[in-house]
């Protein structure tokens, strides 16, 4: 167990001291490996922030009947039975003009607005919920409802907000692809200069295994060596992905304020960076892995 | 302590040694001759877990090289000393460090690598210049430092492939007694020379070796 610990205390000393030795080498190294994981890290926070916005919204089919202004809530209630017995409509909800006021005083800023007009502008109006989403069925049902007495507009406005949220699911998949690549990518950056490494070593190495270094022995400064180059990447990755983010949300937060969703970018909590610093020096230990036992192979056959 | 049953190894495109088998039994000192080309170096390189046989067993230590994995063959070796024909010392650090290479392999920490490599440099001579780089020593400098690493382990077998090859007679002379004081003190001792005069001081027994076979 001592022998353990003095193995692996020498080998991550032999590749704090290597990378130490070369400063320059290591920072170009780092800050590539960085950029391509903050590519996708600053992804996922704008698709987050639109996909949070987007689960704001009602994406449920359903259909809004205006009533025309003069109605009185006595003609709306005689409406509802007829909305409610249709074989499309799931539910029917009464909204009377008093409660879409305030419905809307509170979840926008127009309050002020609203406080400075004489009298409500708003229609009763009912929220049907339907069983479909085929347009030409929900076509149907705006020109049957359209015919109804005092009955001024039919609008079905769920399909943009579904569109959307197709939109938010289709980038989570790119990004998921895109992500995977960047990976892979950073499998191969790592690999590479990991073979530089083993390459400028070679004479080390096997005089190494002349006097009784093991495959392992001779594998293990290289790892620790990947760990470390994928560690550092992964927290440089982070503060360019905050560092970008936090300049984006200034001209956001001015451009949003006057949604009634509040479209945030937010950024990483304590396990998300300890997750993306672990997963780095994960993709840094698999590319040490591959190139050095590769060159190994290839030293191995050159004897 | 090392036994050669019926050995043949083959590179490609030649056959470096065929159907040899002999033994070298615990504590002995035994001299391969023959002339370059003979096959001393493969005999040599296959006693030390350096390489395998192409056919036949090598048995050290009573382990059959060709039973043991790789991990288990490179752990074996570090309990056999061998001092190159060319060498084999690392020009970007110091004696010091170059000698402390098979502990360091082995595991060994800061106070007990120091004091086996002084120990060690003591024993060829060389304690002196611990701190000096391998290209500002000469040839025969060289050669006691490669000595130095092999012995740094404290191997019970050590194997030298023509360690008197480019030396001058005095200096192969002080060499070769440095081999027979290591036997002195119970450590097998098997070295090669394609020059039989220079083994003269060199009592124990000889294999000589002819186009890769045993010579008659």
């Amino acid at each position: 167990m001592r022998t353990w610990l003095t193995l692996h205390g020498q080998a991550a000393a032999a590749a704090l001291g290597r990378i130490a030795a070369q400063p320059f080498a290591t920072l170009s190294a780092v800050l590539v490996i960085a950029i391509a994981l903050a590519l996708p890290m600053l992804a996922a926070v704008v698709l987050k922030g639109v996909s949070s916005a987007a689960a704001g919204l009602d994406t449920d089919p359903h259909v809004n009947v205006y009533l025309a202004l003069d109605a009185t809530e006595d003609e709306a209630k005689k409406l509802e039975p007829r909305l409610r017995s249709h074989a499309d409509a799931a539910s029917v909800r009464f909204v009377s003009r008093e409660a879409a006021l305030q419905e809307l005083k509170s979840t926008t800023h127009l309050a002020e607005l609203l406080a400075s007009l004489e009298r409500n502008p708003l229609p009763h109006a009912f929220t049907v919920r339907v069983r479909t989403t085929e347009p030409a069925r929900i076509e149907a049902l705006r020109g049957e409802w359209q015919k109804l007495p005092k009955v001024d507009q039919v609008v079905a406005d769920f399909e943009w907000s579904e569109r959307l949220g197709r939109w938010v699911r289709f980038g989570d998949r790119a990004l998921a692809a895109v992500g995977l690549f960047l990976a892979l990518a950073v499998v191969f950056i790592v690999g590479h200069l990991i073979r530089l490494q083993v390459l400028t070593r070679r004479e080390e190495i096997e005089v190494s295994q002349l006097v009784g270094a093991t495959a392992a022995d001779v594998r293990r400064p290289f790892l620790y060596h990947g760990i470390f180059q994928g560690l550092l990447a992964g927290l440089a990755a982070v503060a360019l992905a905050a560092a970008v983010s936090a300049w984006l949300q200034y001209e956001l937060r001015a451009l949003t304020s006057t949604y009634t969703t509040e479209f945030k970018v937010f950024f990483i909590d304590w396990a998300g960076l300890i997750a993306i610093g672990l997963g780095a020096a994960l993709l840094g230990w698999i590319g040490a892995w591959v190139s050095v036992g590769r060159e190994l192979r290839q030293f191995a056959k050159g004897r | 302590m090392i036994q050669f049953s019926a050995v043949t190894k083959r590179y490609p495109g030649r056959e470096a040694l065929h159907d040899v088998s002999c033994e070298i039994g615990s504590g002995e000192l035994v001299a391969v001759t023959g002339h370059s080309g003979a096959g001393k170096t493969t005999l040599l390189k296959l006693a030390a877990g350096l390489e395998r046989a192409t056919a036949g067993s090598v048995v050290i230590h009573g382990q059959n090289l060709a039973a043991l994995g790789e991990t288990a063959l490179a752990v074996l070796r570090r309990r056999i000393g061998f001092v190159f024909q060319d060498h084999k010392l690392l020009f970007d650090r110091n004696a010091f460090e170059n000698v402390a290479l098979p502990l360091r392999v082995a595991g060994f920490t800061g106070s007990e690598t120091a004091r086996r490599v002084r120990a060690s440099l003591d024993k060829v001579g060389l304690l002196e210049r611990e701190k000096a780089m391998p290209v500002a020593l000469s040839g025969g400098e060289q050669q006691r430092l490669c000595i130095a690493r092999a012995i740094v382990n404290r191997p019970s077998i050590l194997i030298a492939d023509e360690p008197t090859g480019n030396l001058d007679s005095d200096y192969a002379g002080a060499i070769v007694d440095l081999f027979v004081s290591f036997n002195q003190v119970g450590v097998t001792v098997l070295i090669s020379s394609h020059d039989e005069r220079s083994l003269d001081r060199v009592g124990g027994r000889r294999i000589a070796l002819t186009k890769g076979a045993l010579a008659a």
